[in-house]
């Protein structure tokens, strides 16, 4: 019985020789019948694949999910996915035209990737702070697993959503026509904006990117008018 | 001394009754003291109740027995035809050198005549008079040749590749007429081929200097047929001694009164024997001589005689060794210069290396006689000396397998079993793709979250964020925007080459391995954007040598491409006349100017890249629902035999003649799956991954898994999507959909 049911389960796999129409295309599964380790990761696809612009159903976790792997496996997600918008910016975003990571007139941002943090050219601090990022996240000393996550590395997720909310300003300020494209299309910025309000990643006075009013639930960012440096 | 002495005991029962090896006779009295009572006591109806055998029993273990001997029986049908064929080969191989010595002579003899006519015309033209007669004809022997030959206008143009200097184009030149000549005169390549094929096999070597690759191919595929040859043998070896026992049970008493003969002799066996060992290091005519001479005698001669063949063999191998086929062709080069120098001479070398070859070509050729002669013997029915003589050919393989084990042996005991060594954790999600670079400790990894990174195994940096990592991605490749499914590096380790879910393939410069992995962004390292596929390219293989590419899509087409050509990269378009979809592709490196391409109909396809025409189809099946199951993952050709390796959706790894399109063999491989396959550079081992989460190592030859590692953890219903061999470090590596990239060292 139980054999025959396995012959019939559709594997979800992308074979190769499967064209781009049907990459990923499996019938959706409940969570609960999601048996591998990292079932979360698998679910947030399946959510996102289902409707990126509906962002209130991904961002809500499945009952009984531990939010500290949640909140880790989004991010995840939000690092993977921004490096789609680091590729069109590659294409724009030169040192020459920026040759300072800013999004506003009030912050440049120093590169924390260094030794001693750095005045990087807008395009080398994004790359560096997703490969940055990309290794705190796979870190073996910080995330050793993706089923437990210790509450102290928790707390790591805040400075990496901080730093990589800064690639969102600075396409939104610079780089319109990217960042407008690539928001259509993924509905990224506004999922992250929300993620880091819903869990109190960041402070709300640094979400500078406008957003619509359901996502930011009527709260503005203020300006004191000055250009500072701001630290990493 | 019992190891080597079971050998002989065999020939000892075609002639005398009870004429038995010591050992084997008194293991075989006490094994078959059991059935003998066995086998009364049935008789007895079970009138006995002490002795508990049933009647049942009884049958059972005669009906066992009697099975037993019609396998035997069938073995030795079957072994009898494989020597019979090997005596054909032997006779046409003598037949071919007689040919070949007789064309030479002749052949000799026109380069004889055309040199005197050069010279002839030289002096003419210098002191303005014809030389004189007298001097024309100092080499004696060649007159005829000048009558028979002197309207052949093409001879002067021949004579130049053996007579000008040692230059590479001479020789090359020389070489090839040479193999031409060959070719008509019946000697053909195959039987150079096998001989230097077995060099090869015997060296480990792999050698790619193909002057005619489809010959090697087949030679090779000879080479794969008679190492299984050998493998039967030693199997039979095994059942040799259950005939011997039953021989032997009827003989028992007889044997019993001829104990201290048999002592006697097994004494003289081990005198032989010792002899033999001496004689092995030392000289291997002595050996030969003394065959010849006790030819009639004892039958433990014969194996003597074996043994004696068999050293010949070696050393001829071993002569021929380093320099492969170039070492045959040159030495009839060689041949050929001399003989032009003195002809009346012949019989007289010069070169001590050439003496010693010479030699051993007429060893072989004595011992091909022999061979030849004795069979006639077997087929007139006497089954004995069929099974002495079985038991030498056996002999003879038997050592050529043992050198090769020998050498698998030095192999694995360098790298017995491999162990996990570093756990590359940068990506974000499943890992489709890696490839190690051509000579340094490098590894690129391709991912489902459109980047690809590049690792530096040597270079563990000291970790900034944390202290247990031990290896940080180097650079970072972001140009795709979709999933990366494929990747290879260039062989000269200059370039790579990715393809993925947006169609494009792209050409990268490869970073230095000593890259900041926060130095700022370079965008040439980008070098080219191949852009041509309709749909998904889902695998990529490089040329071995040449800058170039094939590429296989979603699109129903594989591409070839010239990576760095800016203007027109795509060089041409191959797609199936069936409307298959090609799942995986891969350069055919046997034979230069062919190529392997999997197709979603469980089938495979090799095209002639010039003529873009199909020239074999690999099937493994024409059943609909089986070829529904059968989805090919990955191919992969040997790197040095005509073999392709086909992985499979449903668990079997499988292994096709490229020559014949025949399938050679068919294993389950694994438990789910078979994703991935590579093979290690010397054609020795397999690598095969799969979606049960283990990686195999497989033995080729004997296809065997050698080691089982539990690598990876699933993802959906993804496990392990790739694996890769280094190609000339102890480096494999296998990617997962778990985000994760193990090496093994």
């Amino acid at each position: 019985m139980k054999m025959a049911e396995s012959v019939k389960k559709l594997l979800k796999r992308n074979k190769p020789g499967t064209k781009a129409n049907f990459f990923r295309k499996w019938p959706d599964e409940p969570f609960e019948e999601m048996e591998s380790t990292l079932a979360v990761q698998e679910f947030i696809q399946q959510q996102i694949r289902i409707d990126p612009s509906n962002i209130d159903i991904i961002l809500t976790p499945p009952d009984s999910q531990e939010e500290g792997v949640w909140k880790y496996e989004h991010l995840r997600q939000f690092c993977m996915e921004l490096n789609g918008l680091a590729v069109e910016l590659q294409t724009e975003c030169l040192p020459d035209t920026c040759s300072q990571m800013t999004s506003t007139e009030q912050w440049i941002f120093l590169c924390a990737a260094h030794k001693t943090p750095k005045e990087c050219p807008a395009i080398d601090y994004t790359r560096h702070t997703l490969d940055g990022a990309a290794c705190l996240l796979n870190s073996n000393k910080y995330f050793p697993s993706r089923v437990n996550i210790k509450e102290s590395s928790v707390a790591k997720l805040g400075s990496v959503c901080r730093r990589v909310y800064r690639i969102f300003s600075h396409a939104y300020y610079h780089h319109q026509n990217i960042y407008n494209k690539f928001e259509n299309e993924t509905y990224l910025c506004q999922r992250f904006t929300k993620f880091v309000i819903k869990y109190s990643l960041m402070a709300k006075e640094n979400l500078i990117v406008p957003m619509p009013d359901a996502i930011m639930q009527g709260i503005r960012t203020e300006e004191d008018g000055t250009t500072s440096i701001k630290e990493p | 001394m019992r190891g080597p002495l079971t050998p002989f005991s065999l020939p000892a029962m075609n002639t005398e009754e009870g004429y038995n090896g010591g050992k084997p006779g008194q293991q075989q009295q006490q094994a078959g003291g059991g059935f003998g009572q066995k086998g009364d006591n049935g008789d007895g109806g079970g009138v006995n109740n002490k002795v508990k055998y049933t009647m049942p029993g009884v049958l059972h273990f005669i009906q066992h027995e009697w099975s037993n001997f019609e396998l035997e029986r069938s073995h030795w049908e079957i072994d009898r035809a494989e020597l019979q064929a090997r005596i054909a080969f032997l006779q046409g191989e003598r037949k071919g050198q007689d040919n070949l010595k007789n064309d030479l002579i002749r052949r000799i003899q026109m380069l004889e005549h055309a040199l005197r006519a050069e010279r002839a015309k030289y002096h003419k033209l210098k002191y303005g008079t014809e030389i004189p007669q007298s001097e024309m004809q100092l080499p004696s022997a060649s007159s005829s040749a000048q009558d028979e030959y002197s309207s052949i206008p093409e001879v002067g143009a021949d004579s130049e590749a053996p007579l000008s200097s040692v230059s590479n184009v001479s020789w090359k030149q020389g070489r090839q007429l040479l193999r031409e000549y060959l070719h008509e005169i019946g000697y053909t390549d195959t039987i150079i081929d096998v001989r230097s094929s077995r060099v090869r096999n015997l060296l480990g070597l792999n050698n790619n200097n193909n002057l005619s690759g489809i010959e090697q191919g087949q030679s090779d595929n000879n080479q794969i047929n008679g190492n299984n040859y050998n493998k039967r043998f030693s199997d039979n070896q095994g059942q040799c001694s259950p005939t011997k026992r039953t021989q032997q049970q009827q003989q028992q008493q007889n044997q019993k009164k001829l104990l201290d003969v048999e002592s006697a002799v097994m004494a003289n066996f081990e005198f032989l024997s010792e002899m033999r060992s001496t004689s092995d290091s030392g000289d291997v005519d002595m050996d030969d001589d003394g065959v010849d001479d006790d030819d009639d005698d004892e039958d433990d001669d014969d194996d003597e005689m074996g043994m004696a063949d068999d050293v010949i063999d070696m050393t001829s191998i071993c002569k021929f060794g380093p320099d492969d086929v170039d070492a045959e062709a040159e030495e009839v080069v060689n041949e050929l210069q001399l003989l032009t120098e003195d002809i009346s001479n012949k019989e007289n070398e010069q070169n001590d290396w050439k003496v010693s070859n010479r030699d051993v070509f007429n060893k072989n050729s004595n011992n091909a006689n022999w061979i030849k002669n004795e069979p006639v013997e077997m087929v007139d029915g006497n089954m004995d000396l069929a099974l002495g003589l079985g038991e030498l050919a056996q002999l003879t393989v038997n050592n050529e397998s043992e050198t090769n084990a020998d050498i698998i042996d030095m192999k694995t005991a360098s790298r017995k079993t491999w162990n996990a060594k570093y756990t590359l954790r940068s990506h974000f999600d499943g890992v489709r793709a890696l490839a190690f670079h051509p000579t340094e400790s490098i590894l690129i990894t391709a991912s489902e979250d459109h980047t690809m990174k590049l690792w530096n195994l040597q270079k563990t940096i000291a970790p900034k964020k944390s202290a247990s990592l031990d290896v940080e991605p180097l650079y970072t490749f972001r140009s795709h925007t979709g999933p990366v499914f494929c990747l290879a590096i260039s062989k000269n380790g200059e370039h790579c080459y990715s393809g993925g879910l947006d169609n494009v393939i792209k050409v990268w410069a490869m970073p230095s391995a000593n890259i900041d992995p926060y130095d700022s962004y370079d965008k040439n390292i980008l070098i080219n954007n191949l852009e041509g596929h309709e749909d998904a390219v889902w695998g990529i293989s490089v040329h071995h040598n040449r800058s170039e590419l094939l590429s296989c899509s979603a699109d129903g087409s594989v591409k070839l491409w010239s990576p760095t050509n800016l203007k027109t990269p795509c060089l041409s378009s191959y797609v199936s006349d069936q409307d298959e979809i090609p799942t995986s592709v891969d350069y055919v490196r046997d034979i230069e100017g062919q190529f392997v391409a999997s197709y979603n109909s469980s089938h495979c396809v090799i095209y002639d890249i010039e003529t873009k025409s199909p020239i074999t189809r690999l099937e493994c099946s024409k059943d609909p629902s089986e070829m529904a199951t059968q989805l090919i993952h990955r191919v992969k050709c040997h790197p040095t035999l005509p073999l392709t390796i086909t992985a499979h959706d449903d668990h079997h790894i499988r292994f096709f003649d490229n020559n014949t399109g025949k399938m050679v063999h068919s294993m389950v491989a694994h438990l789910d799956a078979v994703t991935s396959l590579a093979v290690d550079p010397n054609g020795l081992y397999l690598l095969s991954g799969s979606h049960d989460s283990s990686i195999r190592i497989w033995n080729l030859e004997s296809k065997t898994c050698v080691q089982e590692i539990t690598a990876h953890r699933k993802k959906l219903d993804e496990s392990i999507l790739d694996v890769a061999f280094h190609p000339s470090e102890a480096y494999i590596a296998s990617a997962g959909a778990d985000s994760l990239v193990k090496v093994f060292v």
